[in-house]
């Protein structure tokens, strides 16, 4: 027996759940959505996103018609919404993979009622994010150009080329972040089938749940598996937009060619994606009544979460414009001083105040337990991060080496029309992912309840 | 109890009573423990004598497996079978190849975790299970923790095992009925549905073939594909001549050429002489000078040439003191566009000639009004 060490009450974990949760009234809890008709607000909600998706189908279908030269790109800014957008949704992204990979490593059990719903947004915003460099090769129905391939033209991809690492990273990330989230969905589409009355139903989650059975054999096995994707998805997030940050790092455009960039981007990236978590985990709250589920411990970490980032975020804006300084490079001093008093000086000015003025707000408790700052903050960091990559891509290519070359880029209305369009999509699927699948890992949360785990094997220390 | 039966379950509520009764059914012999859980329980894998899960060492094996194979596919890929130089960098510098190995490396290691543990180690999908058409699974996956005594023989004694789970504190029994051998899909409606997926991809892909075949399509990236240009001698109607190809601008100097002399001489006076004097550009200029300009201005520049009295011409004394005044550019002006009856040699001497014989006139000058100093040896 190990001695019993009182632990002062400010120091034990807070209850993961509010009220009484017990395994059985979590399945009629969570896995009931599916079962029923939703409310008016989700028909009305769906409507919306779905007008925006079609929006933005319609504007990539002009596209494909029109061409590229549908878009505000022009000579020197080739990059524009296109890469802007790619970068901000895949940076939505690692939001869920941290949730599920490096907060389960770290033993974070609260983690287990939100980490589902945070996957779920990772896998929709690659797919977001995964339409912009399809779409703007031009030729997207070449794009899988992108990939080594033997061919007739006896041609392979150039290997020191960090688009095409891009091109493996964020193929990898989404097929990991599949993996990871169909594996852990597994247990909860078996909880379903066995519930459901429904014999067309029944069949879906038969086949979608490959017939698993929850034998002890099984269980160590999924364990494990589990432990290593983990594992192996947190070398990943941390990997993938550093090789998205090396697209610009590698190139010698002033703005671009830091070291800093690739923990930045990181960083920034769980930034954005928390915020975007954030956002829509209170609607799910309000919305699906799971107060009891997802609680204001939930949403107090995860706001202190961003507060860390914002903070991080910061720091990194000051090295940039201690870099520039330091560097006694003028173009890098003309970069750093068009950022913050250039044509796009307000696009600057609106990435800083978003990112880290606005979120310091979220020192205060209060702020912490209010949707009105919560959401405030989370919109704010979610406007503050996509001008962020605007900031970083526009204006640095807008005034390079070149000065007979520089042009301002004005963005067309094809431009906002696709980024809507990806809005809808993103909702669309969160939208559908709530009604037809379980929003909260039950199987995990469960393991987590009181009296979950037998008593005499230590105590639940280890999850 | 007449049937066949493999397999006996027994419902136990709580995890404590599931783990009281492990060590008591596995006592017994009467065949293998299994449980059935919503959840995974700690502990339970020792409980059961269960070996350790080898998946860490399956995928720690096929992750360096995949940094090896992204490594050999993109060294011989970029090194031997397609060697482009880029960056200044040797065609096998592997440093660059890191990122790729990394996402490989995970990318193999991920499917061997999560494919080897589903269908390897769990050998899943399996739908024809007996526990998955007992009573019981709906508890199973719920809150309700099962333990089975489970057997693959005939010989199996599925009064003893009833009996001994109830002794275990089983709440509830269920004897499972011996297992129909059928296929892969027990239900016939599974097979159904994926038949009906089929012969739905069957008809909406020969549907679209035929729609493709028969409708033509809208051509995509239209302003891609027609872009509108001017072909060389072709008419136009956006310049005011009508002709598609113009004149360049006045003063325009052609890629690689130096500027040429057009215009008045006077005009040409400011254009120096680009060439450096080497014995080589002399020697460039004496051999142009010979073929070109000897025969009426002399050998020595004097303008007493071979053909001078054939002609009755009276071409220019070079060392006259007009023209060693010249500045270069006019000299070169009179090259290139000739002058009273000299014609222009543009066409028969390139840009770098012409300069050359500008500086071997220059010499030829120098050399017929030579002044003491000029005598002295230089060292050679």
């Amino acid at each position: 027996m190990r001695p019993e060490i009182a632990i002062p009450e400010g120091l034990l974990e807070p209850a993961l759940t509010v009220g009484t949760v017990t395994p059985g009234s979590l399945d009629d809890q969570v896995l009931a959505f599916p079962e029923t008709l939703p409310p008016r607000q989700w028909y009305i909600g769906i409507a919306i996103t779905l007008s925006a998706l079609f929006i933005g189908l319609g504007f990539i279908g002009y596209t494909f018609y029109k061409g590229i030269g549908a878009w505000g790109n022009s000579s020197p800014v080739f990059w524009a919404f296109d890469i802007i957008n790619f970068v901000f949704w895949v940076g939505i992204g690692h939001a869920g993979t941290l949730i599920s990979a490096i907060l389960f490593l770290f033993r974070k059990r609260w983690r287990n009622a939100i980490a589902r719903f945070a996957e779920a947004m990772t896998i929709f915003a690659v797919i977001c994010a995964v339409i912009f460099p399809l779409i703007h090769v031009g030729r997207p129905w070449v794009a899988f150009w992108l990939f080594p391939y033997p061919n007739q033209r006896a041609l392979w991809t150039n290997f020191r080329s960090p688009l095409l690492w891009d091109v493996f990273a964020v193929n990898t990330y989404f097929s990991v972040s599949l993996m990871f989230w169909y594996l852990g969905l597994i247990p909860d589409i078996a909880s379903m089938r066995d519930r459901t009355t429904s014999k067309l139903r029944k069949t879906i989650y038969t086949v979608l749940a490959v017939g698993w059975r929850g034998a002890a054999t099984h269980w160590q096995h999924y364990e494990k598996a589990y432990l290593l994707l983990a594992g192996l998805a947190t070398g990943l997030v941390l990997s993938v937009h550093s090789v998205v940050s090396f697209d610009f790092a590698t190139s010698v455009v002033p703005g671009w060619h830091m070291t800093i960039f690739p923990p930045y981007f990181v960083a920034g990236a769980i930034f954005a994606g928390f915020s975007m978590v954030v956002m829509v985990l209170v609607v799910v709250r309000e919305t699906m009544q799971l107060k009891n589920l997802i609680t204001m411990r939930h949403l107090d970490v995860m706001n202190k979460v961003i507060l860390a980032m914002s903070c991080i975020m910061g720091y990194s804006y000051m090295m940039e414009g201690f870099t520039a300084w330091y560097s006694m490079n003028e173009y890098l001093h003309h970069g750093f001083m068009n950022i913050i008093s250039g044509t796009y000086g307000w696009a600057g000015w609106l990435t800083i105040s978003c990112n880290i003025f606005i979120p310091q707000i979220l020192w205060f408790k209060k702020a912490r337990s209010s949707y009105f700052w919560m959401i405030f903050v989370a919109i704010a960091v979610t406007i503050g991060m996509w001008f962020e990559r605007f900031v970083i891509i526009v204006i640095s290519l807008h005034q390079d080496y070149l000065p007979s070359a520089w042009r301002v880029y004005v963005p067309t209305m094809t431009d906002f029309g696709i980024l809507l369009g990806t809005f809808g999509i993103f909702f669309t699927l969160v939208l559908l992912f709530a009604r037809v699948l379980p929003v909260i890992a039950t199987t995990e949360v469960k393991a987590i309840l009181p009296g979950a785990q037998p008593s005499h094997h230590g105590d639940d220390h280890h999850v | 109890m007449s049937e066949t039966s493999f397999s006996v379950l027994g419902i136990f509520d709580t995890p404590n009573s599931l783990m009281a009764a492990i060590p008591k059914l596995r006592a017994t012999k009467l065949g293998t423990v299994e449980a059935y859980t919503p959840y995974p329980i700690h502990g339970i894998d020792e409980a059961l004598g269960l070996r350790k899960s080898p998946l860490g060492g399956m995928v720690l094996v096929m992750g360096i497996l995949g940094a090896l194979t992204a490594f050999g596919f993109e060294y011989w890929i970029s090194a031997v079978d397609y060697p482009i130089i880029t960056g200044g960098k040797a065609a096998g510098s592997w440093e660059a190849f890191i990122p790729i190995m990394f996402e490989v490396t995970v990318l193999f290691a991920t499917f061997t975790a999560g494919l080897g543990m589903l269908l390897l180690l769990n050998k899943l999908p399996f739908f024809g299970h007996p526990v998955l058409s007992a009573k019981a699974i709906t508890s199973i996956t719920r809150d309700r923790y099962v333990l089975a005594l489970e057997a693959e023989s005939e010989a199996f004694d599925s009064q003893a095992a009833v009996a001994a789970l109830q002794a275990a504190g089983a709440t509830d029994i269920e004897v499972l009925p011996a297992p129909d051998r059928s296929p892969f899909l027990t239900s016939d409606y599974i097979l159904r549905t994926l038949g009906g997926i089929f012969v739905a991809c069957l008809v909406a892909g020969l549907g679209i073939f035929t729609l493709t075949k028969w409708f033509p399509l809208l051509r995509p990236m239209v302003n891609m594909q027609d872009q509108p240009r001017l072909n060389s001698q072709k008419p136009s109607s956006f310049f005011k001549d009508g002709h598609g190809m113009q004149r360049p601008v006045a003063g325009t100097v052609a890629r690689g050429h130096l500027p040429t002399a057009t215009g008045k001489q006077e005009e040409a006076a400011s254009l120096v002489n680009p060439l450096p004097r080497t014995k080589e550009v002399f020697e460039v200029g004496r051999k142009a000078y010979h073929n070109r300009c000897e025969v009426c201005h002399g050998a020595l520049g004097n303008g007493v040439g071979s053909l001078t009295a054939a002609y009755g011409g009276k071409p220019a004394n070079l060392q006259a003191q007009q023209f060693r005044d010249y500045p270069d550019g006019k000299i070169y002006w009179v090259i290139v566009n000739g002058k009273s009856a000299m014609p222009s040699h543009a066409a028969d001497l390139t840009d770098a000639q012409r300069w050359s014989v500008v500086h071997y006139v220059r010499a030829l000058q120098r050399a017929q009004n030579a002044k003491d100093e000029d005598l002295k040896v230089v060292a050679p």
